[in-house]
């Protein structure tokens, strides 16, 4: 038993697993992870192919070795925490505040001198020096002699617990999300919606709980051509009615509802054609940009529903124009032709035409979305902070003490002893000590 | 265009003062180490010059952003960060030593650079991010200390040698204790790490955000990774195991080779989702 706790609490064992998991890291980038099955056996020849195919190196990151080697490598975290913990709680909580002539031996950095006088006269000095060189010691008297023991970085012990802590807490993160998160994908034409999902790497469909649609996609360019922005128009309707829009989906800003996030991911033509039109707000807000594709009402908010029926090249010798039809409820339809590129009508009906034009014949895109639900992402970042924190702490911090006693010397002369460590850092320690020392060395003087 | 020219006069300037450095160690001359500091320093402010000029000039073209996002850009990026680190070095070390095999990095970074395309290209939309300022800033500085890093740990094995054979003059006479070295190898990894650490989180926070997945497997993920690992055995090896001088400082050369590999390789040699840097 104690030889399985030596095994599991050794950093021999944290060494090679590290390396273990840097070695197959590397294999999973030259091998490419997840391809088709007919790509890799062009690629490799049977026997390789074979090989490879049996300790699953095509989708190594999930293979049972790759999850075996991560639960060695938690294991081992856990056992070394559970192990050393409490000896770092013991070196703050009792620390050894005497300096004795077996610690002074030990101690890399020692320095003795001798005053003139008795120890009780000079350690009110040497308290305050020490106070305000360093840090304010605690005394102890004993006797004839004086003991002061001052420390400052304790959390320098602890920054490597809580950066292993920080590794099980981004894990745990990661656990959760898989077991009560999805990542899917949707293809939403435009003037479409969806309310279930495909789920990435299986065949089950993830019901959202609620309907997007897509409103219009478009594609801005650069003066050069360039891809500048990909955006999607999206609705959320949950309960029957439109509870949230988004005009702007765009990548690095996705829109989130309920707990789904859902990202501009791809794009690409449904098939034929949209008419583009433009919606024009009262007060002079923004116009908005709709696809109406054949046949499909479309909701404009005040005004009704409106289609796009019919385009023609020509329309009464004055260049191409799209056949409307609006309805609204309680008023039997009424139909008109737009130019394109024509002006509006006013405002909202009070002219009798509603407040759009047609921009021209687009064809009918649809939206690729990437849509994502993990609860466990809060936990992962909690992680990632604490990671860095503890890693500044333990590098950046330094647990450093410093020892002072006053004693009778063998001369009757007061021997002062002056002793100092740090866990981190030696070399700039030496350096401080050096001044605390040189500080001491002038009380009284 | 006028951030090319200073740039290539940086190039200019980082090969000077390699030279000033180099010559400074084989005349055993600390004069002219000194103008290779006058160097370096001229070659920051033209460098970053050269950058917020590149900055103002793309937004004079309408299409505004930190000059981080191609090949080139990196490139002159990491030269710029391994040039400030390593003065700041030099700063509190008091060591000119250091320079001849640090500079040289800057130097042939730099030359690498002017081959590529140098053109300010617009940001595709995968770029358009508050992160990537976070992103590319926290991994450059870790890559410069980890530049910064091995060439000390090359001094090291230099220097040790010869103290291990008692020979005391030469040029590597004049390089600072092995004892000393040791610890800057260490302390420029200490300095890295948690940059590297914070890039690597940017960079998933990144990722969440813009593809809903905050880790896929992705090679250069994979390989900040390996990276991250490798610098983290040093750091075991070295605070719980005792490794210091000559094992230590192999690792740190193996460690700042993962990195370049990280860095370039992944880029000009596997394919993914980051192929920005590919340019």
């Amino acid at each position: 038993m104690d030889r399985l706790w030596g095994f599991f609490t050794s950093v021999k064992l944290a060494v090679f697993t590290l390396i273990a998991l840097a070695v197959a890291s590397v294999f999973g980038t030259l091998v490419e992870q997840n391809l088709p099955r007919e790509k890799y056996r062009e690629i490799y020849k049977d026997w390789a192919f074979e090989l490879m195919d049996r300790t699953d190196l095509f989708d190594m990151y999930h293979s049972w070795w790759f999850l075996a080697l991560l639960v060695l490598f938690t294991v081992n975290l856990a056992c070394c925490t559970i192990d050393r913990f409490p000896k770092a709680l013991n070196v703050v909580r009792n620390p050894r505040t005497k300096l004795d002539d077996d610690l002074a031996d030990t101690l890399p950095l020692a320095e003795r001198w001798k005053r003139k006088g008795a120890a009780g006269e000079w350690a009110p000095r040497y308290a305050d020096a020490l106070s305000s060189l360093f840090a304010k010691p605690l005394v102890a008297v004993e006797g004839e002699e004086v003991h002061m023991y001052a420390e400052a970085g304790m959390a320098s012990r602890f920054g490597v617990y809580v950066t292993h802590l920080s590794i099980i807490v981004i894990f745990l993160g990661a656990i959760v999300g898989s077991v009560a998160g999805f990542k899917g994908f949707a293809n939403i034409p435009e003037g479409e919606s969806v309310s279930q999902v495909p789920v990435r790497g299986g065949s089950r469909m993830q019901d959202l709980g609620f309907t997007l649609r897509c409103n219009s996609f478009r594609v801005e360019t650069y003066p050069s051509g360039q891809p500048k922005a990909y955006i999607s128009d999206l609705s959320v309707i949950d309960g029957g009615r439109e509870v949230l829009r988004k005009r702007n989906v765009v990548v690095n800003d996705p829109l989130r509802y309920k707990g789904i996030w859902f990202y501009q991911a791809s794009y690409g033509e449904a098939g034929g054609a949209v008419a583009r039109v433009e919606v024009h707000g009262a007060g002079g807000s923004p116009p908005e940009v709709l696809s109406l594709a054949a046949g499909r009402p479309v909701a404009i908010p005040g005004y009704g529903f409106v289609s796009a029926v019919e385009y023609r090249q020509d329309y009464q010798g004055a260049g191409p124009a799209l056949r409307l039809i609006v309805e609204k409820p309680g008023v039997p339809p009424s139909e008109l032709w737009l130019p394109e590129g024509g002006n509006p009508g006013t405002s909202a009906g009070g002219d009798g035409k509603p407040p759009i034009s047609f921009r021209g014949l687009a064809p009918w895109m649809f939206t690729g979305l990437q849509v994502a639900r993990d609860p466990g992402v809060g936990i992962v970042w909690v992680g990632c902070g604490l990671m860095i924190l503890g890693i500044v702490m333990a590098f950046f911090l330094s647990h450093r003490r410093v020892w002072l006693r006053l004693s009778k010397g063998a001369d009757g002369r007061l021997e002062v002893v002056l002793g100092g460590a740090a866990n981190r850092n030696r070399l700039a320690f030496e350096k401080a000590f050096g001044k605390i020392r040189d500080g001491l060395k002038g009380v009284g003087a | 265009m006028s951030n090319v020219l200073l740039f290539n006069l940086t190039t200019v300037l980082f090969g000077a003062a390699s030279v000033l450095y180099l010559g400074a160690l084989y005349a055993k001359n600390d004069r002219i180490a000194v103008y290779g500091s006058w160097v370096c320093a001229l070659a920051a402010v033209t460098s970053t010059a050269a950058l917020g000029v590149r900055w103002l000039e793309s937004y004079r073209m309408g299409i505004g952003r930190i000059p981080v996002t191609n090949l080139y850009e990196s490139l002159v990026f990491f030269a710029w960060s391994v040039n400030l680190f390593y003065m700041a070095v030099e700063r509190k070390y008091g060591s000119r030593t250091i320079g001849a095999f640090v500079m040289p990095i800057a130097f042939l970074t730099m030359l690498f650079a002017v081959t590529n395309d140098s053109t300010i290209q617009p940001l595709v939309p995968a770029l358009q991010s508050y992160w990537l300022h976070a992103h590319v800033i926290t991994c450059f500085v870790g890559y410069a200390a980890f530049a910064v890093s091995a060439g000390v740990a090359v001094m090291y094995l230099l220097k040790s040698r010869r103290e291990r054979e008692g020979v005391s003059g030469g040029v590597v006479g004049r390089l600072p204790e092995s004892r000393v070295l040791d610890d800057l190898v260490y302390r420029a990894i200490v300095w890295g790490f948690p940059f590297l650490t914070a890039g690597i989180i940017t960079g998933a926070a990144w990722a969440n955000y813009a593809w809903g997945t905050y880790w896929s497997w992705d090679p250069k993920e994979t390989w900040s990774l390996i990276v991250w690992l490798v610098y983290a055995v040093y750091l075991h090896a070295r605070i719980t195991r005792g490794w210091h001088g000559r094992r230590a400082a192999i690792l740190s050369i193996v460690g700042f080779g993962t990195t370049l590999f990280c860095y370039l390789g992944v880029n000009l040699l596997l394919s993914g989702l980051h192929s920005y840097g590919g340019g």
